[in-house]
């Protein structure tokens, strides 16, 4: 009695199914706010592809069945549409009617495939105190919200359209110079473009100069990803359970329905089975019916696909805000504390014990080929904890750098920080260099004053440096005086004084690096390379049908290759049609029709590629 | 210096016979004189082993692969079209790949040969930045994907040049007698199902089997085929690309603009092959992604070098 009140309250008729569903939506309305998305499901009808709901209603069905028997006299009950009167119809008071199965579209869609979807939905309800039956709504509710949000997001010109928009977004990107100031761009974009639409003042204001972080760029990878889990949750696997569910069918009509299919009149079927055998399918072979297969992976390579992209997003993520970077110029001789050079990307970043390590640069070389050009960096370092141990010491150059730690440094960089001079005798002095130039040709100068004008008149010797070996010296009137190599203690005298050039002191540009994410990106890089290659594979599927005499033969294969086709068709070729010779029956009885042979087989056995063919 | 004269032989035998090549290809193509194929097989077959043989005087010459400026770059390029062109000799006799790969060949190679400076086709010693392991595979490996690439657009732009107007859905995708003119056309056949469908089958089959038909099928094929392999090709390139970056510099992705252009022609062939999923948009919107593709991956070869700023300008 319970049960059938229950029946009635939720199973919508289709008279009374629409004032059912308005009263629910109205107390949901009040209640979660959400009502728009059951006004919307009502007025337009969206129900969930007929295969999906199926499987899902089966696998749900199953499990209440497997719990609860006692009501299954319910099923006998549950009718179609034409056993519902008016009367039926349920009292408004009561009305807490469950959207999810209780929908009229789904009602009246429903067949009679002898899913009890009624059972299990009211049994369920039954079994549940009523306390918990609100939860219980709230999750049907929420997995509702979930299927219309992978419908939506799913939708495959919206994928379309965010990759294609994402790299239009990227090639602005390159070719809008980033991450400069602000005066530049209001200098470089000054004229008016398209009419006025499009200056300098737009281009910060659409935050063009750092397109790659910029929040509509990140919103859009964001429903990338979310289009990306859409898509495998709702689309592929699905497709998956269905590819490896729909096996041995049983009527030749199916078969016809396939893309591809063959009726090949006086053949057997364990002829067919033996040449799929020897064409690497899989085949699996019950009574009359066969169902033979190729190249699974074609079928998981393209998830396989959408997760290395999301392992790779999520990665590069968990990166950008829980990562340490920093970058330091230290002059050779001199030391820095890891932490003090790093700074924290974002709020999940855990400094390690690490950064208490203190970095000594032993020396910077920069080494040439013979004709001058610059062939490596090299800076040799030593890393002391802070009871002043040495824990380890290595030349880092620009390829190869030094991980300790959990941080890695690398070589980015050089400079001059000192020329060290000897000025008429007395010395060392290290005069500190400026960069006058940076970027590829770097260009260092210091100056020696000479005289006592002051700050402001200050006169003196400038000397010029592009690199660790020479100096160029340029006298108080800017005329140039002379060219020194460091080391090389050969005298110059520029206006009364006389300097000797001792060294320069290079200074060596590291970059240190703390990123948590990179074993999740890197892992994500292999999956994808890996996927990418294997989804090129085809997932074949070849049905086949002993019908009396012939055989009933139908394929299909996921990728639309058209040589799939004629590959089939090479291979049906050599079927052996079976002649019923009458006059050599005694002679050859082999050479019959062997439906009682292969009815008599009766169980599933896999083939291999030892059968011979008759 | 002998390097020196070694190569330049090389590569003035490789670009001659490429331009005899390409040439009995072109009138291959139009007038179909048998003895020209074998001709132009073993030409090619020729001007590959010359190339090669540049490649190889190069790699000697410098200890490296010669892949370290845009000379090396072209060549390479090059030497990967005429790769192609045997390989699609093995699959096919008679083919419509041959004068395109020979003829992109043969413009890249005068390219590379014709209009740089003498300059810069000297081999040069590597900056600092390059001397790595990793030279050799994401180079090579994105060369390799370019010219497939290359090679899969510039069928993708033939098939729209000639028959623009008139790409069928049915034309792509599976060629086979039985197939859906189901509820989605003509939603009232369901009921005189196995009678209207032989009729219509069999008038569109005899369309099917119409020459217009086949040669979109298999332009359409081919475009496939390579693009697919393309893309494999450039997928391995930009993740080799980007570890590389992070064991030298720390940073896997930079947005340095030829990574950025490498990723837009990703996403441009990514969209190639969803597009070739959807029924609805499979033929023609198939074949104006993969075209737009070509031009992606030149401006991503040779346009960010123009650019002159990020981490690739060296060539």
């Amino acid at each position: 009695m319970n049960t059938i009140q229950h029946l009635s309250t939720e199973a919508p008729s289709v008279l009374g199914g629409h004032r059912l569903l308005k009263s629910s939506s109205c107390s949901y309305f009040v209640t979660t706010a959400h009502g728009f998305l059951l006004a919307r499901r009502m007025l337009s009808g969206i129900s969930q592809p007929e295969k999906y709901r199926r499987i899902l209603v089966n696998s749900y069905n199953r499990k209440q069945s497997n719990s609860s028997n006692t009501t299954v006299k319910t099923s006998t009950k549950l009718p179609s549409v034409d056993h519902l009167t008016p009367s039926d119809a349920p009292s408004v008071s009561n009305a807490e009617g469950r959207e999810d199965a209780a929908s009229s579209s789904q009602w009246k869609e429903r067949k009679d495939d002898g899913v009890d979807v009624r059972a299990g939905f009211s049994s369920g309800k039954d079994k549940k105190p009523a306390l918990l039956t609100d939860s219980f709504e709230y999750f049907a509710f929420l997995r509702r919200l979930k299927r219309t949000a992978e419908k939506l997001l799913s939708s495959f010109p919206l994928a379309i359209a965010e990759l294609a928009i994402i790299g239009a977004l990227c090639a602005v990107g390159t070719l809008i110079e980033q991450g400069q100031s602000r005066e530049f761009y209001l200098q470089k974009y000054s004229e008016d473009w398209a009419f006025g639409l499009f200056n300098g003042e737009w281009v910060l204001n659409l935050c063009l100069d750092h397109v790659y972080t910029a929040p509509y760029f990140l919103g859009l990878l964001a429903l990338l990803a979310a289009s990306l889990i859409a898509c495998t949750s709702s689309r592929q696997i699905p497709l998956v359970k269905i590819a490896r569910r729909w096996r041995f069918v049983n009527s030749g009509a199916s078969i016809s329905k396939l893309d591809f299919h063959e009726t090949l009149p006086h053949a057997r079927l364990a002829d067919l089975a033996v040449l799929l055998a020897g064409d690497k399918y899989q085949v699996f072979m019950r009574g009359p019916s066969l169902y033979a297969f190729k190249g699974l992976a074609g079928r998981f390579a393209p998830i396989g696909v959408h997760a290395a992209l999301l392992l790779i997003m999520g990665g590069a993520t968990y990166s950008a805000i829980g990562g340490y970077h920093g970058t330091i110029m230290v002059p050779q001789g001199l030391n820095f504390m890891v932490g003090e050079a790093m700074y924290p990307a974002g709020f999940l970043s855990q400094p390690p014990d690490s950064f208490d390590t203190e970095v000594h640069i032993n020396k910077f070389t920069i080494e040439t080929y013979p004709n001058g050009e610059v062939s490596q960096f090299r800076t040799d370092l030593s890393l002391f904890n802070l009871r002043g141990q040495e824990v380890s010491r290595k030349v880092i150059s620009v390829n190869d750098p030094l991980r300790y730690g959990g941080f890695t440094m690398y070589q980015t960089d050089w400079g001059i920080s000192t020329i060290q001079i000897h000025v008429d005798g007395e010395g060392p002095f290290n005069l500190v260099a400026a960069p006058l130039q940076t970027g590829d040709n770097k260009l260092f100068g210091t100056f020696l004053p000479i005289g006592d004008n002051g700050l402001a008149g200050a006169k003196g010797i400038s000397m010029l440096a592009r690199d660790l070996q020479s100096v160029v010296i340029y006298d108080s009137n800017g005329a140039f005086a002379g060219v020194r190599r460091s080391g090389s203690e050969k005298p110059i005298t520029v206006d009364g004084v006389t300097i000797i050039i001792d060294d320069i002191i290079g200074s060596t540009g590291l970059e240190m690096k703390l990123d948590p994410g990179v074993p999740i990106v890197y892992a994500g890089f292999a999956a994808l390379m890996l996927t990418t290659v294997l989804s090129y594979l085809c997932h074949l599927q070849v049905w086949a049908l002993q019908v009396d005499d012939s055989l009933v033969v139908g394929a299909k294969s996921n990728r639309n290759r058209a040589e799939f086709a004629e590959d089939l068709g090479k291979l049906l070729n050599f079927v052996p049609e079976i002649v019923r010779d009458r006059s050599m029956e005694n002679i050859a009885p082999i050479i019959s029709s062997t439906n009682e042979e292969l009815s008599m087989q009766g169980t599933s056995a896999k083939m291999d590629n030892e059968s011979s063919r008759s | 210096m002998i390097y020196l004269y070694v190569e330049q032989i090389f590569v003035y035998i490789s670009f001659l016979i490429l331009f005899l090549v390409t040439l009995l290809n072109l009138i291959n193509f139009f007038f179909e004189i048998d003895k020209i194929n074998h001709f132009s097989n073993n030409g090619m077959k020729f001007a590959f082993l010359c190339t090669t043989g540049f490649l190889t005087t190069r790699f000697f010459q410098t200890q490296h692969l010669p892949l370290g400026n845009l000379y090396e770059s072209l060549m390479f390029l090059s030497w990967g079209f005429s790769f192609l062109y045997l390989i699609s000799n093995v699959k096919n006799k008679k083919r419509l790949s041959a004068p395109v790969l020979a003829t992109s060949a043969l413009l890249v190679h005068a390219f590379a040969v014709l209009s740089l400076p003498h300059k810069m086709r000297e081999s040069m010693s590597l900056v600092p930045a390059l001397q790595s392991q990793w030279l050799m595979m994401h180079v090579s490996t994105t060369l390799i994907s370019y010219a497939t690439l290359l090679f899969g657009s510039l069928l993708a732009i033939v098939l729209l040049s000639i028959f623009h107007g008139e790409i069928k859905r049915y034309c792509v995708g599976n060629l086979t007698n039985n197939f859906e003119f189901r509820n989605k056309n003509y939603p009232l056949i369901s009921k005189n199902f196995p009678k209207q469908i032989i009729t219509e089958s069999f008038s569109y089959s005899l369309f099917l089997n119409s020459r217009k038909c086949q040669l979109i099928h298999l332009l359409d094929k081919w475009t496939y085929q390579a693009i697919s392999l393309g893309f494999s090709f450039l997928t391995i390139g930009i993740i080799s690309g980007a570890v590389w970056a992070n064991e030298a510099w720390g940073s896997y992705w930079s947005w340095d603009p030829k990574e950025t252009w490498a990723l837009i022609t990703w996403l441009i062939y990514a969209i190639y092959l969803h597009i070739r999923i959807n029924k609805k948009w499979m033929g023609k919107g198939s074949a104006m992604a993969a075209s737009m593709g070509f031009f992606l991956v030149w401006i991503c070869f040779l346009g960010v070098n123009l650019l002159g700023v990020g981490l690739h300008n060296y060539g």
